[in-house]
């Protein structure tokens, strides 16, 4: 069972008519027929990719029903394409976009909280649920369906952890890129909670980096919520500290948020850690 | 984005902080000059690097006559400061903060930072000031305030109320520090920083109020709404790679080992590095490419990567995903072409036409290795640089 987008999904783009959120749209059409609009303020009335483009995300709603955003928008104007799809009382709202400042996504952050909406990102690949529907960035044909429910900070990190346990057989049930910021609208511990209800999901990888403290959270409900086998990965044993390793969001500070701690805090707990990179499917696998 | 202490108090006078009169001067000439200007006849000097721990490091001095502040001046510019923060290769201070000293009685700490696990902007205040502020959180938790800032950005009366009473201030520096905590709420969230340090700030004899020292970051990704203050980057503080890069819009991170590193992705480039590591390779460079290895930026790659000269090897792992893999290979044999590239490389493609893609990269007679696997690869560009 999808845990949050499947065939029947609606899903329009905000920044359609965008070199990015054209491309990922026709792709995501390619995958399955999922997607039924989009948004560009200001091409409203046109038609792109056979799909009727909106003004505004309130009046693409009206017009075709949906109940998801994928939001290719550049980041100047990202939050506020956030905002508007919230406003618009967008059920799943995934924001694809890398470089929304600081202080703009904590007053979405802010709304969030509160709203009923959820946000998936920002500076993530999107969500994909093999064989039913692709909303995002990342290559379909890497997917397979199947039992292996995949979260993740990174983006092609993620790819080869897919790459791996569709080669293992194993396949995903769905794939969650919660993106590298370190202000993002769903946690590791959202996901998990999903997966945990979901009963095609049989085990879960949890694909982490330095910074923050999303990994140790996840740790904490893990031993309290938990069922399910889980394995994990964690990126940058080797960063050094201080430093931003490219996602805005991978920085050791202050001694804190280092993959050691992180991969402690998980082992713990029971998650079984895989040691490098080449062996996520593997670790997976051995928990089935 | 790190700024000097001397642009960081510029900005904040803006606002209406109090900071001492200062001048930064970057020759010999320039320090007589400000002295005939401003006539002062003790001064303190500061160098001016994006680290901190300059006083330990000898980059502050306090000169009690003109031929002593000459002498410092003389002695500080150009010099080579190392401080913990700075690494062993330390900083050159080509320029110089003075002041004129104050008459301090009573020093305090007080900051702005955001905070990701509140998503909170937060201030941190403390009446134990000029020394390291985590020590004194951790050691006396009790003399720290940290108060999470409104989403407005407004204090209401009753948080101010509590700021004040926590530092025992009353009268005239009450309404002094209150006013330099509004305004400082107001300057970090309008320049987009990530943190904004005063330590210490001072209270003098006189009973007034001044930022002796200010410490100022910036969103990074809030730059393109700033240009004044994204031109005040001066790229002297920073590993000359990393600001080439940072130039171009690349995530690059210079280190100490002898692999080169291009992948497409952060955390798969973080991983790469951790595979190196883990079969006794030491990575030279973290660098993610984004979401497009063209031939242009395959080269721009090169070119930062190799403009470090301990770099024996370069590993190459592109998940090609949507990027077709033949488009990829041909991108790299060009740059490499181009650029004359005289060191092996290992490249791991992974994705759409992967077939085509090793094909290619195996048929050009550069010195380009094509690996199986990510596993081979890294083990291949580990052998290779020993």
């Amino acid at each position: 069972m999808a845990i949050l987008i499947n065939g029947n999904t609606r899903i329009i783009t905000q920044g359609i008519t965008g070199k990015a959120g054209r491309f990922h749209t026709e792709q995501g059409m390619l995958y399955a027929p999922t997607y039924v609009g989009g948004v560009t303020p200001g091409k409203g009335g046109e038609e792109i990719l056979g799909l009727p483009v909106f003004d505004t995300v309130w009046e693409a709603k009206k017009s075709t029903e949906c109940n998801a955003s994928l939001i290719f928008v550049p980041p100047p104007f990202a939050a506020e394409a956030i905002l508007e799809a919230e406003e618009a009382e967008i059920p799943l709202i995934v924001c694809i976009t890398e470089g929304i400042p600081f202080q703009d996504m904590l007053r979405v952050s802010h709304v969030m909280k509160k709203s009923k909406s959820r946000l998936i990102g920002p500076n993530c690949p999107g969500i994909i649920t093999p064989g039913e529907c692709k909303m995002g960035i990342m290559p379909g044909y890497i997917h397979q369906k199947g039992s292996i429910g995949i979260v993740s900070r990174s983006g092609t990190l993620t790819y080869e952890a897919v790459w791996q346990t569709t080669q293992l057989g194993l396949g995903q049930s769905t794939c969650v890129g919660i993106g590298g910021d370190p202000l993002n609208g769903t946690t590791f511990i959202d996901i998990l909670a999903l997966f945990e209800k979901d009963e095609q999901t049989k085990a879960i990888l949890m694909i982490g980096e330095i910074g923050g403290r999303a990994e140790e959270e996840a740790a904490q409900w893990i031993s309290s919520h938990s069922t399910k086998p889980i394995a994990a990965f964690i990126a940058g044993q080797t960063a050094p500290p201080g430093r931003r390793m490219g996602h805005a969001g991978a920085i050791i500070s202050g001694g804190q948020g280092t993959a050691a701690m992180k991969m402690a805090a998980l082992k713990n707990v029971g998650v079984v850690i895989a040691e490098v990179p080449t062996e996520m499917g593997l670790a997976v696998e051995s928990l089935i | 984005m790190d700024i000097h202490e001397f642009q960081a108090k510029k900005i904040l006078q803006s606002y209406g902080i109090p900071i001492p009169p200062f001048a930064v001067i970057s020759s010999l000439a320039e320090a007589d000059a400000i002295l005939d200007q401003y006539q002062w006849s003790s001064a303190v000097l500061k160098v001016q690097i994006h680290a901190g721990g300059r006083g330990k490091a000898g980059g502050v001095q306090f000169a009690k006559d003109r031929n002593e502040i000459r002498k410092w001046v003389k002695e500080l510019l150009g010099k080579k400061i190392v401080t913990p923060q700075t690494g062993k290769e330390g900083l050159v201070a080509s320029q110089l903060l003075l002041s004129s000293p104050l008459a301090i009685a009573h020093e305090y700490y007080l900051s702005i930072a955001v905070n990701r696990e509140r998503a909170q902007n937060m201030l941190l205040i403390s009446s134990v000031g000029g020394v390291e502020i985590e020590q004194v959180a951790q050691e006396h938790p009790d003399q720290v305030l940290f108060l999470p800032i409104p989403l407005d950005g407004v204090f209401r009366s009753y948080h101010l109320y509590r700021i004040a009473n926590f530092m025992r201030w009353k009268g005239k520096i009450a309404k002094q520090g209150i006013e330099c905590i509004k305004k400082l709420v107001q300057a970090f969230v309008e320049i987009d920083a990530t943190l904004v340090e005063i330590n210490p700030l001072v209270e003098t004899k006189e009973g007034d109020l001044y930022a002796l020292d200010a410490k100022i970051s910036l969103d990074d990704n809030a730059l393109f709404r700033h240009p004044d203050l994204k031109a005040l980057f001066d790229p002297s503080q920073v590993n000359p790679y990393e600001a080439l890069a940072r130039e171009i819009d690349l995530a690059y991170v210079s280190l100490d080992g002898n692999i080169g590193c291009m992948v497409n992705g952060a955390g798969l480039a973080m991983a790469t590095m951790d595979l190196i590591k883990h079969y006794g390779g030491e990575p030279a460079n973290f660098l993610d490419v984004g979401g497009s290895a063209s031939k242009e930026i395959v080269a721009e790659g090169f070119k930062i990567i190799l403009s470090d000269p301990k770099v024996k090897v370069i590993l190459i792992n592109i998940f090609g995903g949507i990027m077709n893999c033949g488009t990829i290979a041909e991108g790299i044999i060009a740059a490499a072409e181009e650029l004359h590239i005289h060191v092996p490389l290992v490249v791991r493609l992974e994705g759409t036409n992967v077939d085509q893609g090793k094909h290619l990269l195996q048929e050009t007679k550069l010195q380009i290795i094509s690996a199986h696997d990510l596993t081979s690869a890294a083990q291949k560009a580990v052998a290779l640089a020993r």
